[in-house]
């Protein structure tokens, strides 16, 4: 199919340049009910897009449209004629595609070590066994195994392919108390099997759920510090970094710049923000993105300042800045709030939330909190039903980061930050 | 615009397929989908002519015996098919551990039909090339509205669907369209703010003709919001506009009347059937015939035919919304409900166009009624919890509301949170105008997307916002 695509990119009138992305994923999945096997389902799918280039006069076009397994010779060099025309339509600036060479990556991971099917049991076993309380139970499992063989190849050279295993259990914790029933939502994403670590996760879970149960509205307006963890600190970052994308600040919809300070008057940990391509354990590392330019790592963010930016090769020829690759992963330094200078003080720490809500153009941070914790001392309350709220400003400009770091989704830092001036509502 | 030609030429296929894997299993369905998506974009500096987001063509089988469900996804159906059903039944193998872990469920009926669907599209009369020109000339317009503007992007995102189910007994196709055209403003006036405006349809000159009246509307938010200020946290009297409402009804009581959540006790709802769940003032509905919208389909990804279901009347839940798997868990009548974020993906019960419907207030009488309060218009996002009735809804922006009227104080963003049976049961007055929106997506937990539409009247409601 590659070549039969190729050889229509090379010969049809008007191409000046390609670029194919192929993506061909086989899964195999277990949909669980309670315990009980609902569905299981396996896909072998490809998806492949081509771009087309044109060069008219000073400017680029290109046209990007899927080319799917069932199409023929003919079909599909008429879309290509028909990208041909499309592409003259558009007007960007030139730029040149990247000529990067060649890379065939295998999987950094153990996720085919043994068949798909025997795996997905086997995870579904290690979820299972943290479920063995007489309250607490999983009342939905499903689990999922991918492997996707990511290729780019261009009219410049470019031709790089990378095979990524990945897992994600979506599992839903819950705890019975009489007539009342609680849940939480858990989505685990991981590229090594430790059946361990799967169990103990979901245990973890299981704990919070019983807590949520038990959990309580506050009696009156709680006055205390606030702690976030990893899950927010991770969307956080990449909100943040998000700003300084090379497309973000072509287009001016940045809402800051490099030497802009993020923390004015600072009285906290400073914010250092590096992005980077791969991250060990990360299910979103990657070594190349959709040009397949290789990712370079890079600082966006230091000492509470904006320093760098990154992104695609594109809107990096556009500001006439290196290209980085769209950087996946976000690794934020480590601070100096200790576990005993944080029990110090009373806190109110955030363990589950709806979704952390973030306005850097409103500068706002916010959100419905369905569990945390009051914590004074050695005692922890577990509450629900409040909401926090904050100015976004304000709350950089005091951050406390933690000393001990987590990996979490595409994110490496500190497991928790201390704000003072978020409101709980 | 006509059905897809592709999956014309892929019947005979899969009525083979069928008859093969039918050795092997009592019921087994095809679902063949080609959808075509473009986005046509423009802004201040650059312009795009690209597939749109929803575009996939392939097929999904679906195999039952009575226990577990089997699924398995591909790009095409040709070829020998003795070989192809080896390759689906090898993939499915289910390991020895799990073989007496199954469901057991009454085998699927399959009633007899043969019908076409199609709905009026007008995507053939307009080139690239127009759509192109049209989304450049009114992000100039918005450019050019004020100097503070920054950046202005015109989206136009048409979608046509195919679809094609084949049964033993069954043999159903349909085609229906819809397009969003979007503009955004980003604009400067001390802060950065965006803000957003759109028109929809299933046709393409309808949406273009309703589009120019909303660009002074944009501008006019975008100056306004450059001079929100944050709320002050607390419970308050509020006006949602359809919008907001369409929001609630979705997170509040949508996502909680999923019936898949039901058979995985996932869902409060479950045990309120027949109990006042709302104010008596309250009338809620979903279905892919209730409303003309993004998500009016004539037969869900299970080969069910689009339902108009009544979920609450007069403050009572009277139903839930669900698919062939979950109906078939629960024994009850599929709804119409089962969607795939695409043929690659599981089907669940999922939402479709979910609404409120309209009472017999004045929206002016509404606001008269509040001393202090707001009005909350347009969604930004939502999050459900159907298993313990909380809420969360971010509306863009709210106006204060003081003695009666509304003000020019804007606040932005705005977070409604709390007990959805308190919000539900706090609605005091329901507005006589009445909109379905139909711009949105939906996940379920944090993937599945799928479009939506929801809305409603204007409610009078007590809510926390922060």
């Amino acid at each position: 199919m590659t070549e039969r695509i190729l050889n229509i990119l090379k010969t049809t009138p008007g191409v000046s340049d390609y670029r194919l992305n192929t993506v061909v994923t086989k899964s195999y999945e277990l949909f669980f009910v309670h315990k009980k096997l609902e569905t299981v389902r396996a896909t072998d799918t490809a998806s492949r897009n081509v771009t087309v280039y044109v060069k008219h006069g000073d400017f680029m076009g290109d046209y990007t449209f899927p080319v799917y397994v069932s199409q023929t010779d003919t079909e599909i060099a008429d879309k290509v004629a028909d990208a041909v025309k499309k592409a003259q339509l558009i007007d960007n600036p030139y730029y040149d595609l990247p000529a990067e060479g060649t890379l065939s990556a295998a999987a950094d991971s153990n996720l085919e070590s043994m068949p798909a099917e025997e795996l997905g049991a086997k995870i579904a076993d290690a979820a299972f066994a943290a479920s063995c309380y007489a309250n607490g139970s999983i009342n939905a499992l499903e689990v999922f195994l991918y492997r996707d063989e990511v290729s780019v190849i261009n009219s410049r050279g470019t031709e790089k392919s990378e095979v990524r295993l990945h897992a994600m259990i979506e599992a839903i914790p819950t705890w019975n108390n009489g007539d009342e029933s609680v849940e939480i939502y858990e989505d685990h994403r991981f590229t090594e099997f430790d059946a361990a670590a799967i169990t103990e996760e979901i245990d973890r879970k299981m704990q919070e759920v019983r807590d949520r149960c038990f959990a309580k509205a506050p009696n009156e307006k709680l006055t205390c510090p606030v702690v976030l963890n990893a899950p927010e600190l991770a969307y956080l970052a990449m909100d943040l970094a998000g700003e300084l994308n090379y497309a973000s600040v072509y287009n001016k919809t940045n809402a800051f710049a490099k030497g802009d300070s993020l923390q004015k008057n600072p009285t906290g940990d400073l914010l250092n923000i590096t992005l980077r391509g791969r991250m060990k354990g990360s299910v979103r590392s990657a070594l190349f993105d959709a040009d397949g330019t290789a990712m370079t790592d890079t600082t966006v963010i230091e000492k509470g300042s904006a320093v760098g930016y990154y992104g695609a090769s594109r809107f990096a020829q556009y500001l006439q800045l290196p290209p980085t690759g769209n950087l996946p992963c976000a690794e934020v330094n480590v601070g100096t709030l200790t576990a005993e200078e944080l029990k110090a003080q009373p806190y109110f720490e955030c363990i589950s939330m709806s979704g952390l809500q973030l306005d850097i153009y409103n500068d706002y941070i916010g959100g419905e909190v369905r569990l945390a914790y009051y914590v004074d001392g050695d005692n922890k309350t577990p509450v629900t039903g409040i909401s926090i709220s904050g100015k976004l400003s304000d709350c950089l400009s005091e951050i406390r980061l933690s000393s001990t770091e987590t990996v979490y989704g595409g994110y490496k830092g500190p497991d928790k930050a201390l704000f003072t001036k978020i409101e709980i509502v | 615009m006509p059905f897809s030609e592709f999956l014309n030429s892929r019947r005979q296929d899969c009525k083979d397929l069928v008859a093969e894997l039918s050795k092997s299993y009592s019921y087994v369905s095809i679902l063949g989908s080609d959808v075509r998506s473009t986005a046509v974009r423009a802004n201040r500096s650059t312009s795009a002519i690209g597939e749109g987001s929803m575009s996939e063509c392939g097929f999904v089988i679906t195999l039952h015996n009575g226990r577990s469900f089997f699924e398995y996804s591909l790009d095409d159906v040709q070829g020998d098919k003795k070989a192809l059903a080896e390759t689906i039944l090898s993939a499915l193998k289910v390991d020895a551990s799990l073989e007496d872990r199954s469901i057991e469920v009454a085998k699927i009926r399959d009633e007899a039909m043969v019908k076409s669907f199609a709905r009026d599209c007008d995507f053939d009369r307009y080139t690239d090339e127009d759509l192109l020109d049209f989304a450049k000339k009114y992000k100039d317009e918005i450019l050019a509205a004020d100097e503070k503007m920054l950046n202005a992007t015109v989206a136009i995102l048409p979608f046509t669907v195919s679809k094609l189910f084949v049964t033993k007994n069954r043999e159903l196709d349909q085609f229906y369209s819809w397009v969003n055209i979007l503009a955004m403003a980003v604009y400067r006036d001390g802060k950065i703010v965006s803000a957003r405006e759109g028109t929809y349809s299933n046709l393409m000159s309808e949406a273009m003709e309703q589009f120019p009246a909303k660009i002074p509307l944009l501008v006019e938010k975008a100056k306004k919001l450059a001079t929100a200020k944050p709320i002050v946290p607390g419970v308050y009297d509020v006006i949602t506009d359809p919008s907001i409402s369409g929001l609630i009804a979705h997170e509040a009581f949508g996502h909680g009347v999923e019936m898949d959540q039901f058979v995985k006790d996932r869902a409060l709802a479950k045990q309120y059937v027949g109990d006042y769940v709302a104010s008596p003032l309250c009338n809620m509905k979903d279905g892919a015939a209730s409303a003309l919208s993004t998500a009016s389909y004539f037969f869900d990804d299970h080969g069910v035919l689009a339902h108009d279901t009544q979920i609450i009347k007069d403050g009572i839940l009277v139903s839930g919304i669900s698919d062939l798997v979950s109906a078939s868990e629960l024994g009850t009548e599929p709804t119409g409900n089962g969607r795939r974020q695409s043929y690659k993906r599981k089907a669940y019960s999922r939402m479709t166009n979910t609404f409120f419907e309209a009472g017999n207030d004045k929206l002016e009488d509404m606001i008269a009624s509040i001393k202090h309060g707001y009005m909350l218009f347009e969604t930004n996002n939502g999050m459900e919890d159907p298993k313990n009735w909380q809420i969360q809804c971010t509306a863009e922006y709210g106006i204060e509301i003081v003695d009666g009227k509304l003000t020019d104080n804007y606040v932005s963003p705005v977070v409604m949170s709390g007990s959805v049976p308190e919000l539900l049961k706090s609605i005091s007055m329901v507005s006589d105008e009445f909109k379905v929106i139909g711009s949105g997506s939906c996940g379920k937990g944090y993937k599945e997307w799928v479009r939506v539409s929801d809305g409603g009247p204007a409610l009078k409601v007590k809510v926390k916002l922060a």
